[in-house]
Order: C-alpha cells, then structure tokens, then sequence
C-alpha cells in the first residue's frame, strides 16, 4: 500500500487535471441539464396532452437507455450525421440529455407537489400563465427540488466517469493512465491501490452531496404542510 | 450512408447472442443481489454488533461511488492481489455488490414498515430473531418493498450494459464491436436503442401488472 501512496504522490499533477476535468464536465452537464430540466419539467405540467406525451417520450427514452449507450451513440455515431465532435463535447451532451431527462422529473415532481390552491388562485387573480411559472409555481417548487437536485448532482458526477472510455482524460482515466505507466516502466500492477483510492475520492465528493441532499430533505419535512413536500431523491439504482 | 438490412439481418446470430448474455448476466446478478439485500437488511435491523456497521458502509459506499469504477476495480484491481475472475464473473460480482446495495435498503424499508407488534408478538411466542425474519419480517418485508425491489431489478438489466467496458460480449458490446469494425453505426445504434427499449419498457410494464396483482388483496 504504501507503494500505492508513494506512486499517488508522485502523480497528484496527473490526478489533479483528471479531477478537474471531472468536476468541468459535472458543472458543464449540470447547468445543461438544468436548462433541459427546467424546460421540459414545466412543459411537463402544460394542459396540452400532446406536449405532455412527447416530453414523456423525451424523458423515458433517455432514462430507459443505459447511460453508456446514449453516451458510445453520440460519440460514435456523431462522425456519421456529418458532425464529429471531440469526446469531451461528446461526453457532455450525452451526459446532459440524460440528466435533463432526469432533471425534468425532478422539476416536474416539484411543480405538482405545490398545492393546487396556489394555482387555481394565481388564475383567479388573472395572472397570465407564464406569470402562474415564474411568480407561484417555480419559487415554491425550488424549495421542494433542492434535496432531490442535489442527489442528481451526485449522480452526474459519478457518471462522468463515463468519458474515460471515450477518451476524455478525466479522474478514472487519469487513474488508468497512472496504471499503464507503473505497469509499463516499473513492471509492477497497482491497479489495486488506484482504483481503491479513486473509488475512495468519489465516494468523499459524493458522500458529502448525498448527506447534504439528506439534510435539505429533512428540513423540508420539519416544515411540512406549510410548504411543499421535497420530491424524492433519485438514486443510481431509480434512475 | 443508407440502413442496410441485409447487413443487420447477417448480424443477428451474433447480436441474438448478445441479448442471450445481456439476460444471462443480469438474471445472475438479479438472484445474488437479493440474496444480499435479503441477508443485509436482517443484519441491518437485527443491529448484529460489527456486522451492521459494515453492511452500512457497504450500502453508502456502493452508492457514492460510479458502477464502472466498481468494474474497473473488480477486472483490473482484484487480479493484482491474487483474486482473478473470468471476464464473464467480473462482471457479473461488480453488477451484484452494486445492486446488493441496492437491494439492502429496499428490504430494509420493507421491514422497517412492518408492524413491531408482529415481531413483538414473534417473541412473546418464543421465536427467535432469526425465525421471526425468516417466518415473518422478510416475508412481509419482501411484500412491501417488491417495488422498488423490482425497480432495482430493471435498472440492473439496464446497467449491465456496464459489462461491456471490460470487453463482454454482452448485446451493447456485440453492437459497439461491429460499429468499431464494420463502421455500421446507423444500423447497430438503431438496434440499440430498440433492443434495451423493448427490454426496459417490457420488463416495467411486467413489473406494473405484477404490483396491480399483489395490490389486489386490499383494494375495496
């Protein structure tokens, strides 16, 4: 082990650009999903039956496809519709349709747990409906977002892990390319120790969101009845 | 470039033995991953000293932590302490450690929202822990959280697509196989996103019939 500690040491530069780039496409993924979120989870809630069933086909068909797929799709499939992108760009849309998918059942979630009343009362008041969004329905929603939003931030994250087999120098592949190295030069495997130690620094990033994700929640709860009930935190497992 | 069908149909024999593998890895994982949730969630609430503790870690571990790190570890990392499994079994031990931590906190929901006057009465007649779990607790526990159990189940089919990052042949890796050889990615994306489609919205809607059935005892 203490090979592996001597063997990080030395390459925390490489580790450090592989972070980075991990929390760059996070952040890159997280505001695009958002944006998608937001559009299509409020599109979700329209009278009109027939944006409700394309956004729902918007959502499913992005949560029900693995991840990796959606991701190689893109990626592999982008050179043929005449537009190649680089694996970052690649990784980052991929990463975004489906976080946006999710993301939009989080907003949706939100915007239906406000009471009715304050719709139906908004409308009686004769505010437009764009103005029912942005003055009663998205505040109150944000509220009841923010536990399950921060799980998906979670989440994101770990996915990025993704780009590591499109070629996207992020903190897995920095791992990778440290085994290769050892293997290589040193003739000795760590393999063990440098998947452990990213496993560990993964778990530390995301450990920390899902506990705070826990605490927004049960706050929420404390205030329950009074406003919003939280939407229920998505897991790698529900999503 | 035009969708060549005749290319498609000369792949199917080897796409076929995609999904075959696809559905036999899955299948394993599935039964192993409830062997796990079942025996970690009576570890959970029984609070064996030690044993819980780990289990617990288990659990938030496998869940703050990507799926294909998991792999990666289990493929690449265990060999090099003297632990090597075939491709196929890697597989198939990263995809149960995960779900089993999945599994765990489904039972453990179940069994927590079953009454304590059972387990009290369990023990007034003299059972012991073990036979209350085994005569009473997970049998209701599995009633209640068949949902989301069954819900874990289907993202674990999904998610073995995971497989095909350490080289399985499973239906994503037959598929990323030829687009890499034969430059056929229109056709092989296209079976794709029908296959794992059909195979998720299936397996979901068997799930829905299935809880509509076991619902039907306490609807009026």
């Amino acid at each position: 082990m203490s090979y592996g500690l001597a063997l990080i040491a030395e390459n925390a530069q490489l580790l450090l650009i592989g972070l980075r780039a991990t929390l760059l496409l996070a952040l890159v993924t997280l505001i695009a999903s958002t944006i998608l979120g937001v559009l299509f989870g409020t599109l979700a809630t329209v009278k009109s039956r027939a944006v409700r069933t394309l956004v729902a086909c918007y959502v499913e068909t992005f949560r029900d496809i693995p991840l990796i797929v959606t991701i190689f799709a893109i990626f592999f499939g982008a050179p043929y519709a005449g537009v190649p992108l680089e694996p970052f760009p690649a990784v980052a849309l991929g990463l975004s349709l489906w976080g946006g998918a999710n993301g939009a059942e989080i907003v949706r979630g939100g915007i239906l747990s406000v009471p009715k009343g304050q719709r139906e009362a908004a409308a009686a008041l004769g505010l437009y409906p764009w103005k029912i969004y942005l003055l009663i329905l998205w505040p109150q929603a944000l509220r009841a977002v923010l536990p399950a939003y921060t799980g998906l931030l979670a989440l994101i994250i770990q996915s990025t892990s993704l780009g590591a087999l499109v070629g996207v120098t992020e903190f897995l592949k920095a791992g990778g390319l440290i085994i290769e190295r050892s293997t290589v030069m040193q003739g000795i495997n760590p393999a063990f120790q440098i998947y452990i130690f990213v496993l560990l620094v993964y778990f530390a990033i995301c450990s920390v969101l899902t506990a705070l994700s826990r605490r927004l929640e049960k706050k929420l709860a404390r205030s329950a009845g009074r406003v919003a009930g939280a939407v229920r935190a998505p897991d790698a497992a529900s999503i | 470039m035009e969708f060549d069908l005749d290319y498609l149909m000369r792949q199917m024999p080897a796409l076929r033995a995609g999904i075959l593998l696809t559905i036999q890895v899955s299948a394993i994982a599935v039964v192993l991953s409830i062997g796990i949730g079942l025996i970690g969630a009576s570890i959970r609430v029984m609070r064996v000293p030690v044993l819980d503790r780990i289990v617990a870690f288990y659990v938030e571990f496998i869940r703050n932590t990507p799926l294909l790190v998991q792999l990666f570890f289990v493929f690449f990392g265990l060999p090099t302490i003297g632990l090597t499994l075939s491709l196929f079994w890697s597989g198939v031990l990263a995809l149960t450690l995960w779900a089993g931590a999945f599994q765990t906190e489904n039972v453990r929901g179940g069994l927590s929202a079953v009454s304590p006057g059972l387990r009290e009465a369990a023990r007034a007649l003299g059972l012991s822990q073990i036979q209350y779990l085994r005569l009473i607790g997970l049998p209701l526990a599995v009633r209640i959280g068949l949902p989301a159990m069954l819900n874990t189940c289907v993202s674990l089919v999904k998610n073995s697509a995971y497989v095909s990052a350490i080289g399985l042949q499973d239906l994503a890796g037959v598929a990323f196989d030829r687009i890499a050889s034969d430059f056929r990615a229109f056709e092989m994306l296209a079976v794709l996103l029908v296959g794992y489609l059909a195979l998720v919205l299936s397996l979901s809607a068997a799930v829905r019939l299935l809880e509509h059935r076991l619902q039907a005892p306490f609807r009026s």
